[in-house]
């Protein structure tokens, strides 16, 4: 039953067909298959000669990710000066600040300290000493 | 060390040539075997996946991913393995495509003015038809055939789609089909039977 359902008429007229128009590509397309079959062989003697080429655009991408968080986590490395950063750094970092939920009674307790140092790094010659 | 008190590697390279010869030559067997196979199955592969896809260029893409692909990741697989994993890798790629073209279609319908890249998808289904220059009249009458056989074929669902184009007009038997569809081999025959009882209902007559 097997045998006769997969060597019936209708199969073997659709393989005949399905080859005759594989046999009628036209010359460019056959050529253009060359070549990607040259280049397909040419890949596996590339991959053979450097395994490691393999992983080359992985590395690299690792690579660039890891100079990327280097650099946005290294100190001293953002030279940012200081009027921007003070100007950028509100929003963000007060109410990351607020929720961290840190207890801030110690910054009400010592109010007056507080206000003394600003006062003393603002005017030097005023300050302590 | 020689008798003129010099180191002598000569006897090293030698060894070193004895191993490395039968590896090279096991390289180029396999380089060769590899050719031979992309070679049989480039044409086939090509027209699988310009039926699947209905467009030269995309079906030629495909089919290079998909060599470079079995190439890379396969080529030191022993040869036997090959077809059916070249045929899953075709497949994945023939699917990819006809995703990216479903979600370029639905980007372009959104841009005004573009029903005319929609008609040019649907395409004219004589377009492909293997070559403009004249032919005899059996070829011609291969390439209608074809041409019925191919719609029928796109009409059916994609797994039946896959069974009957590996089994029947690749030849591959059950076991190579479930390996290349990722599925059983119980569903290959079900998918296959199913597609056969529906080409035959459509094409058993005109045929």
């Amino acid at each position: 039953m097997a045998n006769e359902f997969e060597s019936g008429t209708f199969e073997r007229r659709a393989r005949e067909v399905f080859d005759a128009s594989v046999d009628g590509l036209d010359a460019a397309t056959r050529s253009r298959l060359n070549q990607a079959r040259q280049a397909a062989t040419a890949e596996l003697e590339r991959s053979r000669r450097s395994p490691w080429l393999t992983w080359a655009p992985a590395g690299a991408l690792a690579a660039a990710a890891l100079v990327a968080v280097l650099l946005w986590r290294v100190p001293g490395s953002d030279a940012v000066p200081a009027q921007q950063a003070q100007a950028t750094a509100d929003p963000a970092d007060a109410a990351e600040i607020l929720a961290a939920g840190d207890d801030l009674d110690l910054a009400t307790e010592d109010l007056e300290f507080y206000e003394f140092v600003a006062v003393a790094t603002d005017e030097p010659d005023k300050g302590v000493g | 060390m020689t008798s003129s008190g010099t180191l002598d590697f000569t006897p090293n390279l030698r060894l070193a040539d004895a191993v490395s010869r039968p590896r090279e030559e096991s390289d180029l067997q396999q380089s060769r075997a590899l050719d031979r196979f992309l070679a049989g199955v480039e044409r086939r592969a090509f027209r699988i996946a310009q039926m699947a896809l209905r467009n030269p260029d995309d079906a030629l893409d495909v089919v290079q991913g998909a060599m470079l692909s079995l190439a890379r990741s396969y080529g030191q697989r022993p040869s036997e393995e090959w077809q059916p994993l070249f045929y899953r890798i075709l497949y994945n790629g023939i699917r990819d495509a006809q995703r990216r073209r479903t979600v370029r279609s639905r980007i372009f319908a959104l841009w005004p003015g573009s029903s005319r890249d929609d008609d040019e998808e649907a395409g004219d289904p004589y377009e492909h038809v293997a070559d403009g220059s004249p032919e005899p009249s059996e070829r011609l009458m291969a390439a209608e055939a074809m041409q019925k056989l191919e719609t029928a074929l796109g009409q059916l669902p994609a797994r039946q789609q896959q069974a009957f184009t590996l089994r029947c007009l690749e030849g591959l038997d059950v076991a190579a089909t479930a390996v290349a569809m990722g599925c059983s081999e119980g569903s290959v025959k079900t998918h296959y039977f199913r597609a056969l009882q529906t080409l035959r209902s459509q094409l058993g007559e005109v045929w």
